[in-house]
């Protein structure tokens, strides 16, 4: 059963380092998403367990067996490439077979389990279709039947959805998740859109520099990130700089830089603590009594306004209003903003500012 | 706005422009492809001639056809050896990072720098069974068609390994990858998906090398004599083009054998062009077989010794059926006894080679460099397409015959040879332009036009977008194919013969040398030319690389 392990594994390519001493396990059947913004390493992670990449330290296991040193085409895995890389010269059918084929399964076998595979993401009417008389999104479909007729049980995808349209994108993201339960596949799916991560998985492995930061059900992600970072990349957030007055089993109470006390979830910290909210938009209200602010702008979303508004604390909040409430605020009107207790976290301050704990390169 | 500005405005006009595209399709046409097939039209005016000299026969017809026949099957020959030993190579140096790849880089071009003449003495003293072996040649070849093969394979080998590297590279390796998740051994990958896509950069490689063994002259004759160790006669083994050298240098003082040589001519020019044309059909047709799958050999081949052994022999073919003869000619200078001689003849010949190559090149990137920019931006044109497949022409036809067409040519112009510069400036033009023009085509093909489009919103003139935009990014396409134009124009004897029978260039000089069985002043000869040549073009790397534009 597949069950891929990573243990203290790091890749350096000569002063860089892609990865760095990552610990991972994913359990058979699990459909997990690696995200990240760009250049954080989680392809590189990818390529290593399917053999393309070779770690510098650690050991990779798949189903408990050491694969370093293991070619490619020997670790019985499906990889999908973030730029398809159909074979330009077969066509659909052609491609879907050229596992089978390779596999040497007898011209029974390789015609049925290609027509399957094909018939699976509905693309049979086009099998004598060569990969250039394709849409992007068909030809994506082809690429997973290509993968999933290979007859591996555990599949690597690498950004698979990136390289096309946004509606065809969406669609295609929950027909992945379908066929791959649907088979019982173990999936790691690497991506750097937060909200394809949320919808798809069981759980997300979030990553920067190289290294894991946390790793959760996306629920969890959203709901109570562990790290600042993962606050800010998951959703979107308003992070607001403040000192704990006091902290206990019921609330924090924390004064903003200018004077004025706001209330957030309880937490273990000392009076004079620097710490950081983070409050969603969605969570923020104009109430009678709270921060005072003065609107900044507001973008019409379709179904909501998103108001960005400047604290006298001069920090700045986003949040959110009703259409049919638009009318109510206007740039320059004065706002009292405000939220429940429970959907504010607390972070300690970290030691090199908000900015560059947040920062996605 | 000053003169620069004005100057500026005045090219950029359209009517400027237009004439500039006429006056460049015009030298095409009147420099280079119609000297080039004018023997053809002896095969109309002089039938009776060839009906009377040749056809009527035996003995000459025999001796045309045999030489024919030999210089198809050497070609072959060696643009299979080429292929075979040259996609290894290729390999490494398309998809392998590892040290000394910018070394090995620099070796795979080095026999591009030595001209033909010297090439083709040098692998025969180190190949040929001969009378006095120098010291440590391996003197083992007394097979005329061997040895002729083995010097073709020194001089085409680089045109394979550059164009398949350069095929190579421009291949996503994604595919093979791919290839390989789906369970594929790294050979069978290659052979069922890289393969089959890059037979765009077969068909180039394989064109070029067969071009250039069927038509190359100067090297052939030269290793010929060195290993009869005197000057040719009719009864030796000849190829087609060594036949075409021979005559011509017979027909001085017999020109009756002129009927004979322009029906050689013709028939090397037609049977190369229909013999491409079926070569380019058939390797761009044939599909190789996908549904062939040999899962556990070819396993077995991908791994472990296999692909050490076949890295080390592509290394070891290199060095010992390329390097060491292209050079092994600098061993018999320092292990022969020294011979004092009167040089000057020799410096006379060079400077006169070293000139026209510079004139040469000059006219053919001035002229060549607009014509491949014409046929690129106006893809969809007929006559861009035309001239597309003309350009090719004077490439396929081998030097001997298109030397001696250019001489029939030219000589309506200047029938006493009064102006022997000017008429081998002429030749050497036909046959280098093509150089030029195919670099600068493949190198604009691949460039995006939005580059010169956005200089053009930005306000640019066509010129100016080119000067700022385009011309940074082909410069290197450009030197390539200046420095080919260069040493080709360098290293030509065939067609230098053809055109003015008493040449006075580098090349014909040695060929001299040989047939006098000089040997020492042709070696030394030779040393002179490659190191000139050498350091000329690593002068033109370093100046066109330090120049920002």
């Amino acid at each position: 059963m597949p069950l891929v392990e990573l243990k203290n594994v790091s890749k350096r390519f000569g002063k860089v380092v892609a990865s760095s001493n990552i610990n991972l396990r994913i359990e058979d059947g699990e459909y997990i998403t690696i995200l990240g913004p760009s250049g954080c390493g989680k392809t590189t992670l990818i390529r290593m367990i399917a053999g393309i990449l070779e770690p510098s330290e650690g050991q990779v296991l798949i189903d408990g067996k050491d694969m370093i040193g293991t070619p490619i085409e020997e670790r019985d895995i499906g990889y999908v490439f973030q730029n398809i890389a159909l074979f330009p010269h077969l066509n659909a059918l052609e491609n879907v077979s050229y596992g089978p084929i390779v596999k040497n399964l007898t011209e029974g076998e390789r015609h049925n389990v290609s027509n399957q595979y094909l018939n699976l993401v509905n693309l049979l009417d086009r099998m004598k279709m060569f990969p250039s008389d394709l849409s992007g999104g068909e030809q994506q479909k082809v690429a997973l039947a290509r993968t999933l007729a290979s007859g591996s049980k555990l599949l690597l995808l690498d950004e698979p959805l990136s390289a096309l349209d946004a509606r065809v994108r969406v669609d295609l993201r929950y027909e992945l998740r379908r066929i791959t339960k649907n088979l019982g596949l173990t999936v790691l799916h690497v991506t750097h859109d937060q909200e394809e991560a949320m919808t798809v998985s069981d759980r997300i492995v979030l990553m920067r520099r190289g290294r894991i930061v946390e790793s959760d059900t996306p629920e969890m992600m959203y709901r109570a990130p562990k790290e600042l970072f993962t606050a800010n990349f998951i959703g979107e957030t308003n992070l607001l700089d403040g000192v704990v007055v006091s902290s206990g089993i019921e609330r924090s109470l924390i004064e903003l830089r200018d004077g004025s006390i706001v209330e957030a979830q309880p937490g273990e910290f000392d009076p004079g603590d620097l710490v950081v909210i983070s409050v969603r938009p969605e969570n923020v209200r104009a109430t009678d009594e709270g921060l005072n602010s003065t609107i900044r702008s507001i973008s019409f979303m379709g179904t909501y306004l998103r108001i960005t508004a400047e604290a006298d604390s001069e920090d700045i909040l986003g949040f959110d209003v009703h259409v049919a409430r638009g009318m109510d605020f206007n740039v320059g009107d004065t706002v009292s903003l405000g939220w429940v207790m429970e959907s504010a976290l607390v972070y300690p301050k970290p030691p090199g500012g908000i900015a560059e704990a947040v920062k996605l390169e | 706005m000053g003169p620069g500005n004005k100057l500026v405005e005045l090219i950029s006009g359209k009517r400027f422009r237009k004439g500039w595209t006429a006056l460049n399709i015009a030298f095409f046409l009147l420099f280079v492809i119609i000297p080039t097939v004018y023997i053809l039209s002896y095969a109309i005016t002089d039938w009776s001639e060839i009906q009377e000299h040749v056809l009527s026969d035996p003995a000459t017809m025999d001796l045309i056809i045999g030489s024919i026949i030999v210089a198809f099957e050497i070609a072959t020959i060696v643009t299979i050896i080429d292929f075979v030993a040259g996609l290894p190579l290729a390999w490494m140096m398309a998809r392998k990072d590892f040290r000394g790849k910018q070394f090995l880089d620099t070796l795979i071009d080095m026999p591009l720098a030595v001209p033909t003449a010297a090439l083709g003495f040098s692998a025969a003293i180190f190949w040929a069974v001969t009378p006095n072996p120098p010291p440590f040649s391996l003197a083992t070849i007394s097979s005329p068609m061997i040895l002729i093969i083995l010097l073709h394979v020194v001089f085409s080998y680089p045109y394979m390994v550059r164009s398949l590297t350069a095929i190579l590279g421009g291949i996503d390796e994604t595919y093979e990858t791919a290839g390989r998740t789906l369970g594929a051994s790294r050979l069978t990958a290659v052979r069922t998906i890289t393969l089959p896509l890059f037979r765009a950069g077969l068909v180039t490689g394989a064109i070029l090398c067969f071009a250039r063994s069927l038509s190359e002259t100067g090297g052939t004759i030269i290793a010929l004599a060195t290993l009869y160790g005197r000057r040719m006669v009719e009864g030796d083994f000849h190829t087609g083009p060594s036949l075409i050298g021979f005559w011509k240098d017979a027909s001085v003082s017999d020109p009756t054998l002129i009927p004979a040589l322009s029906f050689v001519s013709i028939l090397l020019i037609i049977l190369a062009l229909v013999l491409l044309l079926v070569l380019k059909i058939v390797i761009m047709r044939v599909r190789l077989p996908l549904r062939k799958v040999w899962p556990s050999p070819e396993k077995l081949l991908s791994r472990g010794l296999f692909p050490k052994i076949k890295d080390t022999s592509a290394i070891i073919f290199l060095i010992v059926i390329v390097l060491i003869p292209s050079f092994f000619i600098f061993t018999y200078v320092l292990t022969a006894n020294p011979v004092q001689a009167d040089w000057s003849p020799f410096i006379d010949a060079l400077l006169t080679s070293f000139l026209v190559a510079t004139i040469v090149t000059l006219i053919d990137l001035v002229m060549g460099i607009p014509m491949a920019l014409y046929i690129v931006k106006n893809k969809t044109g007929r006559l861009s397409q035309m001239l597309d497949v003309l350009v090719n022409v004077p490439l396929i036809v081998p030097t001997a015959a298109l030397g001696f067409s250019l001489g029939l040519f030219w000589s309506n112009f200047d029938p006493n040879a009064s102006f022997p510069l000017l008429l081998i400036i002429l030749a050497h033009v036909a046959f280098t332009y093509p150089l030029v023009v195919r670099n600068v085509v493949g190198a604009v093909e691949g460039i995006d036009p939005a580059f010169e489009e956005t200089a053009r919103t930005l306000g640019a003139k066509p010129i100016q977008s080119f000067r700022r935009v385009l011309f940074p990014m082909i410069k290197g396409s450009i030197l390539a194919g200046a420095i080919m134009a260069f040493t080709r124009s360098l290293g030509e004897t065939g067609a230098t013969l053809a055109v003015v029978a008493n040449a006075n260039t580098a090349p014909v000089y040695i060929v001299e040398l040989v047939n006098e069985q000089s040997y020492y002043l042709a070696a030394m000869a030779c040393i002179i030319l490659i190191i000139i040549s050498y350091v000329f073009m690593l002068l033109l790397r370093r100046f066109t690389r330090e120049e920002v534009v």
